[in-house]
């Protein structure tokens, strides 16, 4: 692998470590499966294709961070108020969101953003060599890292760690359980929206479809993570989801430089999951077989 | 302190599988006072129990506790003032959380501090000495995932979590029926101790027709959702298990061969 693949591994690796930050919170932590993040993805790169466009990167950033905060409200309200079921609920918003990004797009499949002001090509003249996209994404990164340990410490944080553990322990202990998953929902999707913008602002362009697959990548690097890393508290859980998420990339590129047809790549990525999620139970199965042929001798 | 006036509540009502939970039950309850309920299944005990903590609205009647109306309130904003455990060990406590941190939840949310707030090293020590109070050794064990810990000593822990705080009232739904019969009566002494150190309102719901002669200050017999016999304290102090079912018998003019009827 070439130096140019490799730090543009390493770049995607950390730019898509947001993606699973968020995905981190709501499978992770609330223990559901969030499939908005496929939507709010997209959501968040349209809100800041379109200002960067018109010359705002940074407005750009910090509105697509709430319109991802947003979706995350719809599909926790579906949840908690309207009673859907969470897996239904993420798949209606990231539906809906469909037609929402094409509307922030103007009914532009893509938004190509050459030559266009970004924040990357910003700390280009301001920092300059061959690392300033990762300087600027480890920035970030250690913001949103920063900000979310501190977090889930709070009492607020504490009650959206406990909502996913026990909602009964919460209500007996006056937590409004519907009012943590609106939260935690919002945080989550808030972060995969940056994820998206961020994505947009370093490719210079923003597609309607960039965001499917986006759920089963984000757990195919918290899972990666998992496993180089035991998930004692957050803090390790989160840092775990970082390196989770560059290896993957760097896998993903070992792949490109064989003759493997790319098209496979989201297929790889569901098998990777799938293993990784059955992984426990059969081991227990071949565990218990192999207690049975013993038996039997 | 709790006032409970006629309050019904009818299950799968307008089908044939109606069921009145509880027929326009009344109750008092004073200030201090340990109330221990017995009854068969079936009888309205935890019914009684979930109008109110909340999880379930009654169909008609009005519930007080000291002072204010409850009837309608939703059941974690009455979670602040009423502190509950149920039968299931695994139902009070964050398993994948650490003791320290479930702890804190419980003391932060009582004692409304605000959502963004960090635990100070005070609210720690707070914590810590209420732990070595239970005499398990667990002030130690702040940093371990309750996950880990035995039914006994999750039990002891939610009963800690529940009463960091003086709760305006306790419910103890059959809280040390799933344990062994030795972690049982340590959480059952724990109980009494903690109850009345800190002169909590309570009622207890228990299967054990001995401790709830011997725990608390007067014992009630539910029926059909209503109250059977209510004694008081001179009225119970020399009454054994035989006795009681002899005076319930009386009372609904049922037969039962044993108390197994009963448990």
């Amino acid at each position: 692998m070439s130096l140019v693949s490799l730090i543009g591994a390493i770049e995607l690796g950390l730019v898509y470590s947001l993606l699973a930050f968020g995905s981190f919170i709501s499978f992770r932590i609330l223990n559901i499966a969030d499939l908005t993040v496929d939507g709010s993805f997209v959501l968040g790169a349209a809100v800041s294709a379109v200002f960067v466009y018109n010359g705002m990167p940074h407005t750009g950033i910090i509105l697509a961070i709430l319109s991802g905060a947003l979706a995350g409200i719809v599909t926790a309200l579906l949840q908690t108020k309207l009673g859907i079921q969470p897996i239904l609920s993420g798949i209606l918003t990231m539906t809906g969101l469909y037609s929402v990004n094409l509307m922030v797009m103007s009914g532009k499949a893509n938004i190509p953003l050459l030559n266009k002001t970004n924040i990357f090509s910003l700390s280009e003249t301001l920092i300059g060599g061959k690392f300033y996209k990762v300087v600027i994404l480890l920035i970030i990164i250690s913001l949103v890292f920063a900000i979310l340990s501190w977090f889930f410490r709070t009492q607020l944080g504490l009650s959206v760690r406990a909502t996913g553990d026990n909602e009964d322990m919460c209500r007996a202990s006056s937590i409004d359980t519907d009012a943590i998953k609106i939260v935690g929902f919002a945080i989550s999707n808030a972060i995969v929206a940056l994820s998206g913008a961020l994505v947009s602002q370093m490719q210079q362009s923003a597609d309607i479809n960039m965001g499917s697959g986006m759920v089963v990548i984000s757990f195919a690097s918290i899972i990666i993570g998992s496993v180089l890393i035991k998930n004692k508290n957050i803090t390790l859980g989160l840092l775990s989801v970082i390196l989770g998420s560059v290896i993957y990339r760097l896998i993903i590129a070992l792949i490109l430089t064989t003759n493997f047809p790319p098209s496979y790549l989201k297929l790889i990525s569901a098998l990777v999951v799938i293993i990784a999620l059955s992984f426990p139970n059969i081991k227990r199965k071949m565990e218990i077989s192999k207690m049975r042929k013993g038996y039997k001798l | 302190m709790l006032k409970i006036n006629s309050v019904s509540k009818t299950f799968n009502k307008n089908t044939p599988d109606q069921h009145k939970g509880l027929d326009n039950l009344s109750l008092n309850v004073s200030e201090g006072e340990f109330v221990t309920i017995i009854g068969g299944n079936g009888a309205g005990k935890s019914t009684l129990f979930n109008v109110v903590s909340g999880s379930m609205l009654c169909d008609s009647g009005m519930i007080e506790l000291g002072g204010e109306d409850i009837t309608y309130e939703p059941e974690h904003s009455r979670a602040f003032f009423i502190g509950r455990i149920f039968q299931d060990p695994m139902k009070g406590t964050a398993p994948n959380m650490t003791v320290g941190e479930n702890l804190i939840i419980a003391y932060m949310r009582s004692t409304k501090k605000s959502i963004m707030k960090y635990p100070s090293k005070k609210d720690k020590m707070f914590i810590r000495e209420h732990l070595a109070e239970l005499g398990l050794g667990l002030e130690d064990r702040m940093n371990t995932k309750i996950g880990l810990l035995s039914g006994g000593q999750r039990q002891a822990i939610t009963l800690t979590m529940a009463t960091l705080v003086k709760p305006k009232l306790l419910l103890l739904d059959e809280h040390t029926a799933a344990l062994d019969p030795l972690s049982a009566k340590n959480v059952l002494d724990l109980t009494n101790k903690i109850v009345l150190d800190n002169n909590i309102t309570t009622l207890m719901i228990t299967h054990n027709i001995s401790s709830a002669l011997a725990l608390g200050s007067r014992t009630i017999m539910m029926d059909s959702g209503d109250i059977a016999i209510d004694l008081n304290t001179d009225e119970r102090k020399n009454m054994s298990v035989q006795d009681l079912l002899i005076k319930f018998n009386r009372v609904k003019n049922k037969e039962f061969d044993d108390d197994n009827a009963l448990l």
